[in-house]
């Protein structure tokens, strides 16, 4: 087992690089690039541009620029500097606690996700073609199918026109009110903290439920029709050990699989409802990089997003192997 | 005796302590030579505002966080807001009425040949560390910043003077700075008034001075990551915390030398908060649940929160008569396939000026502002900002519109048509659509840049009125960059663009001279101009070289027509009004004046406002 997990670390390094090789490429491949915006401001001379171009390497032949961003990540681990914040890329995409951030919306959320879509989903199965699981499955799908953007506005305009929460001091967007901006942690302040975050659990997360729920239900369907639920059930055992302690076992399997690749999702999977409920998350940086084609910054978010991926998938991998006694790697 | 001396002490320490309290709240003494703020005095700018009280924290928003704290280097409002708040340059233009003011300097003189600018300083003011504000600071910041070739600023390019020189500045004294021209350069008082920086703080990043540091140390000085209580400045505000995506926190400069008339110190308000809010739907939002103090808004906000005037005591700031800054055209490329000598009869077509005039005649600006602005806009004829002192539109714009008179090109599909006719374009097949003298159908692009809503509005309603008379003209939104690279490559046939504006018409120059960098609609001018690009030539030098604003007026009344009725080389449309909101308990928030910060929060008149 750890010679396969060396060897599967070992192979993200090429996976890596290629990846960057396409990225820069695709970079490139974008029309214009970080000076277009400056080009269109009247008051910016030519000599002035070309000076600019120079010094961010903008006017050598793009494999020139890859290579020369490749040496350095080689010879002295830099990933390049942003352009416009002059400071390391990963600097700017971390900066401040976005990390941090990103990591605990998305994992909270998450949580809720799973504690919620897996009940329901093992419901639903149990319950097939019943009112009940229509419902359910409506009401996934409508989460699913509503746009993030969509739904958060909404959440956002509810709180302000119908319920009026600035009457009882209450903000809303972003991490904190007002009055707790510049202070120390405390009670009132965490309290503060979910009532911002809960809107957040809810666009993120009814979004993510259909799938879960729907994998679910199908799995343990899967299982229930097998030999051995039915042997379960002729020696008479009560249903719910038929169910929880062997059918809905069997039938996680491959929902712990999708437990680890969703691991690059805690990074990268709510960048809309971040834009709009005026969270800070990384992707948000990413984002604006984008915008700006600030290009190393680019490079180094896609990066990390693409580490994160493959850890996922090897996690998924572990997990699988460390659930179900079956498989083996060697 | 000694009791008397007992009570001296006393006294003496009375004063001290007390003096020590007040410098502790963060209220400096005022200097000698502070600048007087005369609110509320009749027949000044200020008249219609009022003293205010000091305290309170401020909220706004801004669409997106800074970049770093550094001016020099920056290139993008949302640095330059902050870097704006923090510092200060030698003189201003007020924010009501555009005049030029004194800020650093507090009074100048020029030479009867108008070549040498003397500036005397305020003496007795001090930096926000209380490090006391010299000549010193502002020769550095000219000599070793902006025109420091090491250095990454476009400061320098506002700077430099057409021919191709530089204002020379010299310290004669502690408190005195001369700067010398190689030519009269009338605009030279607002170029100079870039904002002047710390010698004392920042000196450590200039390779100049201090050849410890690599070349180019300064353009990553005063980054996000320098702690703010290293920034120092001149300015109203300093920062005083950051945080990522959630809001920017600046607090009152206790050293600030603005006084209102009662001796009350500005700011008024003690701390002055900028969240960031990426989506203007959310900022209404916020504003609307009692989150923000103020908040520029766009049109089709204006009814939502007119309904809401009354309730929750706040005003709706619509100036359907002041327009922001810059300007909106469609840009007709008059160079179309001439590297490879492609496009003949749309260069040809394009390159005459009965078209151009057809062009403006399909402009429906009514119908622009009533659609895509709630009819909060006005129409635009002019390369000069409406609120301009040089704009020349106040005696044309609504008045008589013929073509001897005044330049409005009205809506009107039959002059099109006629104009059209005029020229020989006309429907040679009987398809319907428009054909060239050889037969071919007259086809064209339009462009913009996709995801602007109201460019695409301009586009689609220009080129549903020119099927109207039969021209065919398909809109084609592109991405941003693609569209920049078109514009520059000179591969675009129609363009609907806009670019920003001020008070002063030569800042246009790089636009509309002949030999401009953005002279996009005709590139070959630069060998060969046409007569009229060498008249418009020959206005900006003139506009420049009279140091009688008068007389410059008369000058760039000229040019405006000139370009606007005779060389069309840009098609204006239409430009939005200044719509504002803000609670009625913030005091002087009235002043409609858009050189705002993008947040919309009157960015120079920030500190003149206060909570009743």
């Amino acid at each position: 087992m750890i010679t396969y997990i060396i060897r599967r670390t070992l192979y993200m390094l090429p996976l890596l690089i290629l990846v960057s090789l396409i990225s820069f490429v695709l970079i490139q491949i974008m029309p214009g690039d970080y000076l277009t915006r400056a080009q269109m401001n009247p008051q910016i001379t030519q000599h002035t541009l070309n000076q600019m171009k120079a010094r961010y390497g903008l006017d050598k032949p793009f494999l020139v620029q890859y290579w020369l961003w490749f040496k350095q990540i080689i010879t002295k681990g830099d990933f390049g500097t942003s352009f416009e914040t002059m400071r390391p890329v990963f600097w700017t995409l971390f900066m401040g606690d976005r990390l941090m951030w990103t990591l605990i919306i998305a994992s909270t959320t998450m949580l809720l996700t799973w504690l919620i879509s897996i009940p329901l989903g093992i419901y639903s199965a149990t319950h097939q073609y019943k009112p009940s699981d229509h419902a359910l499955t409506f009401f996934g799908f409508l989460g699913l199918s509503v746009p993030n953007f969509f739904f958060a506005l909404v959440v956002l305009w509810v709180l302000v026109a119908i319920f009026k929460v600035g009457n009882y001091g209450l903000g809303v967007g972003g991490l904190f009110d007002n009055r707790f901006i510049g202070t120390s942690w405390s009670l009132a302040k965490f309290g503060n903290l979910l009532w911002h975050i809960w809107p957040a659990w809810l666009v993120i997360g009814t979004s993510g439920m259909a799938g879960l729920l729907r994998y679910m239900r199908g799995s343990l369907l899967d299982t229930l029709s097998l030999q051995y639920v039915q042997t379960a059930r002729a020696k008479g055992l009560p249903e719910h050990v038929v169910i929880y302690k062997h059918a809905v076992r069997n039938a996680i399997n491959p929902l712990v699989s999708m437990l680890g690749m969703s691991l690059p999702g805690l990074v990268s999977g709510s960048l809309v409802t971040a834009i709009v409920l005026n969270l800070p998350t990384v992707e948000r940086a990413f984002w604006s990089a984008l915008q700006m084609q600030d290009q190393y910054v680019i490079m180094g978010g896609l990066l990390f997003f693409s580490l994160f991926l493959l850890i996922g998938n090897l996690l998924a991998d572990i997990l699988l192997a460390w659930v179900d006694p079956r498989i083996r790697y060697s | 005796m000694k009791k008397l001396v007992a009570i001296a002490a006393v006294l003496m320490l009375v004063m001290v302590g007390s003096a020590i309290a007040v410098l502790a709240q963060g209220y400096a003494t005022q200097p000698a030579d502070a600048k007087i703020v005369p609110l509320g005095e009749e027949g000044t700018a200020y008249e219609n505002q009022e003293p205010g009280v000091q305290g309170g924290t401020f909220y706004c928003a801004a669409i997106s966080d800074p970049k770093k704290w550094n001016y020099v280097t920056s290139h993008e409002t949302s640095t330059t807001q902050y870097c704006f708040l923090m510092l200060k340059g030698l003189v201003d233009s007020n924010p009501i009425n555009s005049a030029i003011e004194p800020e650093l300097a507090k009074s100048w003189d020029v030479s009867e040949d108008g070549l040498v600018l003397t500036f005397h300083l305020r003496e007795g003011i001090n930096w926000s560390d209380g490090t006391p504000f010299t000549a010193d600071d502002v020769v550095f910041s000219f000599n070793d910043l902006y025109y420091n070739e090491d250095v990454e600023t476009d400061t320098r390019d506002i700077l430099i003077l057409p021919d191709d020189t530089y204002p020379v500045v010299e310290k004669v004294d502690d408190y005195t700075v001369t700067v010398t021209l190689s030519m009269t350069f009338r605009p030279i008082l607002n170029s100079i008034g870039a904002p002047i920086l710390p010698k004392h703080a920042l000196a450590q990043y200039v390779h100049k001075l201090n050849p410890d540091v690599p070349v180019g140390t300064f353009n990553s000085a005063w980054g996000l990551d320098t702690d703010p209580a290293e920034l120092v400045g001149m300015g109203p505000f300093m920062v005083e915390s950051y945080a990522p995506d959630q809001h920017v926190t600046l607090v009152r400069n206790p050293y600030y030398y603005h006084y209102d008339a009662n001796g009350t110190q500005l700011p008024y308000f003690d701390k002055y908060v900028i969240l960031t809010v990426a989506s203007q739907d959310v900022s209404l939002l916020k504003f609307r649940n009692g989150e923000l103090d103020a908040l520029g808004i766009r049109a089709t906000d204006v009814p939502i929160l007119k309904r809401e005037e009354a309730v929750k005591d706040l005003t709706v700031l619509v100036d359907a008569d002041v327009a922001v800054y810059g300007t909106s055209w469609i840009g007709i490329n008059q160079d179309i396939g001439l590297a490879d000598g492609t496009y003949e009869n749309l260069r040809t077509l394009y390159r005459t000026r009965d078209f151009r005039a057809a062009m403006s005649h399909l402009v429906d600006k009514q119908a622009m502002i009533d659609t895509l602005y709630n009819g909060l806009a006005v129409p635009q004829w002019s390369p000069v900002s409406y609120l301009s002192p040089f704009y020349a539109g106040r005696d044309y714009y609504g008045g008589p519109v013929t073509e001897t008179d005044a330049v409005v090109f009205e809506y009107s599909l039959d002059k099109a048509a006629a104009l059209l006719d005029g020229i020989g374009i006309i429907d040679r097949d009987g398809d319907g659509w428009r054909d060239y003298e050889d037969g071919t159908r007259v086809e064209m692009e339009l462009n913009t840049n996709a995801g602007n809503t109201v460019r695409e509005g301009v586009s689609l309603i220009v080129s549903d009125r020119a099927s109207k008379i039969g021209l065919k003209l398909n809109f084609v939104p592109v991405d941003f960059n693609t569209l920049v690279n078109k514009l520059f490559a000179s591969t675009g046939e129609m363009i609907v663009l806009g670019l920003t504006g001020g008070n002063e018409p030569n800042n246009g120059a790089n636009v509309y001279s002949s030999g401009g960098g953005l002279h996009f609609w005709h590139y070959s001018a630069v060998d060969e101009p046409t007569e009229l690009e060498k008249k418009i030539d020959e206005l900006l030098d003139a506009g420049v070289s009279t140091l009688d604003n008068d007389e410059a007026f008369e000058v760039y009344k000229e040019y405006q027509i000139t370009l606007a009725k005779d060389d069309l080389g840009l098609v204006y449309t239409v430009n939005p009004a200044f719509t504002y909101a803000f609670f009625n308990k913030v005091g002087n928030a009235n002043i409609s004046s858009p050189i705002a910060t993008p947040s919309g929060t009157n960015g120079l008149t920030m500190d003149l406002c206060f909570f009743k």
